[in-house]
């Protein structure tokens, strides 16, 4: 740690060297000699005991880059420092970058027409030497230039070595993609393929230091997964070189990529909670909570009549009810979102469980509406309670029930508002449900505090039984449409049985309601009848839904034989050889394959999706794989109705993939 | 049907944190450290006040520096006025650079004129590597409720020429932070990177 002082202002005494500890400095320059209106390479060249380093320009988890100041002479300028690449220095458990035992440190010298020589070139370093300790070190070097012809000096070999370590610009096709705390860099290789890659960071708050990155080489492109840095800083630029290792040796590239900044960032939260509260608000009056709601409403008006009873009440109560659900909602998605499942609003519609569940809840919803079997009042039996209380628990229920009834209506009507609430901060969208669910509630609300808004209406008498009645045929019109979801999920038997379920659901409902006996053993023989065939209805609900079948919605398992079937047909194909351990492809399904657009033009052209899942390394899939020359995932091929498949390219853009569609024919 | 396995799944490891490191705004672990007196102190028993947290290591020529110019201890009397329990910890494992006797870490604030409220030991780096220290020094906040909210560097002194920079001239964010909690304000730069010697780790 004991640095000796240099005699400062003595050109001739200026030593090109400079000891300090474990450590060693000099100045060195290509060329001894350059003319006026030239360029050359200087160099810091740092000598280390073994097993000491010094750091890159960015050092990682520890540590700091040489400091280089230059003193130049008139009409000479320099560069930044040019930084070669680094070597990774585990400093178990944190990640460092830089240089063991030896590094030059270039800079780029320029010198202009008026120059005097020779050239007296100063440099004060100021650098660590690190193994599992850090010593600052600082030190004074200085050279002299002559004026001549460029020759090679004796540190050209050496300087060039390093300069050959420089990064340059990457001259292959790349992007970058960051998909749940993951950043994927993606390059097509034309030329060389590389053995392995790797990324440095230029900047903090980027990526993780310590987390391997996997390389994953396909045919001609390559994949990196790198995870993001736990101190996320949202950076919206990707900046780092890149290592890649091939038989030719060792190269770095310069990557600079412009992330896509999540468009959820730049809407208003504000914006956000308004468009989830007129979302609440409209449904409202859609054809699956509309009747529940309106035939509720009604006993307002024969409260009023009686007006003794405080109808607000009831709709707190209701309110409460629609709200919490709302919010119990939110947090299951959020827990699903923070566990790295990929959801959007509707997926309880990708569940045929789901589907056929609520298909019996409209149909005995609707049956509730033709018959007079009120089940609240029983529910209000169970317990001892007065009849204004059992009234508000009611009305709690009620407000659950909405929420569920409601649940298939706002997956094609909200799917996409709630499916951005749920890219913002878990915060954030528990405030958008919530505004949701006070949309929802409030007519409701609203009419409960003050009933007279209803005076309009008739008075009370059998029109509102018959309105009731009534009501029936939009429950049942959104059962038929959750059967027809359902039909695009299981084959026709399921589809009968569950059928058969809302049969006996109905049947027993009206053997409920038929119940009317006084004898207390006939009483309870009809309900437990009642009760199994329930039971039964439930028993045969559909659960067999593997995943595979879940992937079948938009797309379809691929075999030879549907292949030529539909190629003998002369019909347009589009065949996706995937895999789930294959980064490559999930990506490209994340940002082109899956994306509103590309399914919308399948859809338009009639190009039917294959899907070849490669996963478990399928016989037959190898065989086709092997005909386009392939040993692995992704190959995509595009079918046009006559003649030999398009090859697409293996890393996919949402317009690459777009035009390649729209053209063939 | 595996996704509603994976749904339900989800909600118990949602309320437990996803991983091994701490976010801020989230509650800053718990932890119990021996000072350098030999009594235990739990972070618990201080919520209700701010708790600066420093990452130390005497021998590190970056915390040198800021205890040789009075950085350090300016910034922990700073906090100290602001109501903040300052807690400096050494993470260095016995053997390494930083790892001290109680005697020595007591002599050290006695001739550093530091005013911790305690120099506790870490020495199989526990806490250390749940709080993801890197470097010494790396500093963190917690609120009074015991949440996390700053973690990073001392000030933006880090960066090439180090050495040469006048901490005193620099923009403390240790200091600033405090302030903006004080005030009820945002943290302009909740994050920083943090600068210095790595944490020395026992392997």
């Amino acid at each position: 740690m004991l640095y000796f002082i240099l005699l400062s202002g003595s050109s001739i005494n200026a030593e090109s060297e400079y000891s300090a500890s474990n450590s060693k400095i000099s100045l060195i320059s290509e060329s001894k000699t350059i003319q006026p209106n030239d360029s050359f390479y200087l160099g810091i060249k740092f000598e280390l005991e073994k097993g000491w380093h010094t750091y890159w320009e960015n050092p990682g988890d520890a540590g700091e880059g040489a400091s280089i100041e230059w003193s130049l002479p008139k009409g000479v300028s320099s560069s930044n420092t040019l930084w070669p690449g680094p070597e990774r220095i585990p400093v178990d458990p944190l990640m460092t970058f830089g240089y063991n035992d030896e590094v030059v440190l270039l800079t780029k010298i320029t010198t202009q027409e008026d120059i005097d020589f020779p050239l007296e070139i100063k440099a004060k370093v100021a650098w660590f030497t690190c193994k599992d300790i850090c010593i600052p070190q600082e030190g004074n070097v200085t050279i002299l230039i002559n004026k001549g012809e460029f020759s090679e000096s004796i540190e050209y070999e050496e300087i060039k070595k390093y300069a050959d370590r420089l990064p340059i610009e990457f001259y292959e096709n790349y992007r970058v993609e960051k998909l749940d705390q993951k950043y994927f860099l993606q390059s097509t290789v034309e030329n060389d393929h590389f053995e392995n890659v790797y990324f440095f960071p230029r900047y903090y708050g980027l990526t993780d230091y310590v987390a391997a990155q996997i390389y994953e080489k396909n045919e001609n492109s390559f994949s990196l997964e790198i995870n993001a840095s736990k101190t996320d800083l949202d950076l919206e630029k990707f900046e780092g070189i890149i290592e890649a290792t091939n038989s030719k040796g060792v190269f770095y590239f310069d990557v600079n990529y412009q992330l896509a900044l999540e468009k959820s960032k730049e809407q208003s939260l504000l914006l956000l909670l308004l468009f989830a509260f007129l979302g609440g608000l409209i449904l409202n009056i859609m054809p699956c909570v509309f009747p529940i709601l309106s035939i509720k409403v009604l006993r307002f008006i024969q409260y009023s009549e009686e007006s003794s009873i405080k109808t607000y009440r009831f709709g707190l109560s209701y309110a409460l009810g629609v709200i919490l659900s709302f919010l119990l909602i939110a947090f299951i998605l959020i827990g699903l979102k923070s566990s790295g499942e990929v959801i959007g609003w509707g997926f309880q519609l990708q569940y045929p469980l789901v589907i056929s569940v609520l298909f019996y809840l409209f149909i005995a919803l609707g049956f509730l509406f033709m018959s007079n079997l009120v089940l609240g009042s029983q529910l209000g039996n169970l317990n001892s309670l007065v009849k204004v209380e059992n009234e508000s628990l009611e009305s709690f229920l009620t407000g659950i029930l909405a929420v569920i009834v409601a649940s298939p209506c706002t997956a094609p009507f909200m799917g996409s508002a709630i499916g951005f609430a749920l890219l913002q901060p878990s915060f954030n969208s528990v405030l958008i449900f919530l505004s949701l669910g006070i949309g929802f509630a409030l007519p409701y609300l609203i009419l409960s505090i003050k009933p007279s808004l209803l005076s309009f209406l008739p008075k009370p008498g059998p029109w509102m039984e018959t309105f009731k009645q009534f009501m029936a045929f939009p429950m049942w019109a959104s059962a038929l449409w959750l059967l027809w979801v359902l039909s695009g999920q299981v084959n026709t038997d399921t589809l009968i049985l569950v059928l058969i379920g809302g049969l006996t659901v109905s049947l027993s409902l009206w053997l409920l309601e038929k119940n009317t006996s006084e004898i207390n053993w006939i009483k309870w023989f009809i309900r437990s009848i009642a009760i199994i065939l329930i039971g039964l209805s439930l028993y045969i609900l559909p659960t067999s839904y593997s995943l595979e079948e879940n992937i079948s919605e938009d797309s379809q398992t691929y075999s030879e034989q549907r292949l030529n079937d539909l190629r003998n047909s002369n019909e347009l194909v589009f065949l996706n050889f995937t895999a789930d351990w294959c980064i490559t492809c999930k990506v490209n399904e994340r940002v082109a394959l899956k994306t509103r657009k590309v399914k919308q033009i399948l859809e338009d052209k009639n190009i039917n999706y294959l899907e070849a899942d490669w996963t478990r390394k399928d016989e037959k899939i190898a065989t086709k794989l092997e005909e386009f020359g392939r040993t692995g995932v992704p190959l995509y091929l595009l079918y046009p109705s006559v003649g030999k498949p398009i090859i697409l390219p293996e890393i996919l853009t949402e317009d690459i993939l777009l035009t390649y569609l729209s053209e063939v024919e | 049907m595996i996704k509603i396995y994976a749904f339900v799944f989800s909600l118990f490891i949602a309320s437990n944190s996803l991983g091994a490191f701490v976010q801020n705004d989230e509650a800053a672990p718990d932890f119990k450290l021996l000072n350098s007196f030999g009594e235990e102190v739990s972070l618990q028993n201080y919520k209700g006040k701010k708790v600066v947290l420093e990452w130390t290591n005497h021998g590190c020529p970056f915390v040198a520096k800021h205890y040789s110019t009075g950085n350090m201890q300016s910034t922990q009397s700073f906090a100290k006025e602001n109501g903040a329990i300052w807690l400096s910890i050494i993470s260095s494992a016995p053997g390494t650079q930083g790892f001290v006797s109680s005697s020595e870490a007591n002599e050290l604030t006695t001739s550093r004129k530091a005013i911790p409220s305690h120099v506790l030991f870490d020495p199989d780096g526990t806490v250390g590597r749940i709080y993801d220290a890197k470097t010494t020094p790396h500093m963190y906040i917690i609120d009074e409720q015991g949440l996390l909210k700053y973690q990073g560097a001392i000030d933006d002194a880090g960066g090439r020429g180090f050495m040469s920079k006048n901490l005193l001239e620099a923009k403390n964010y240790v200091k600033r932070s405090l302030k903006e909690m004080e005030k009820g304000n945002e943290i302009t730069n909740p994050i920083t990177k943090p600068y210095g010697c790595s944490v020395k780790y026992s392997s």
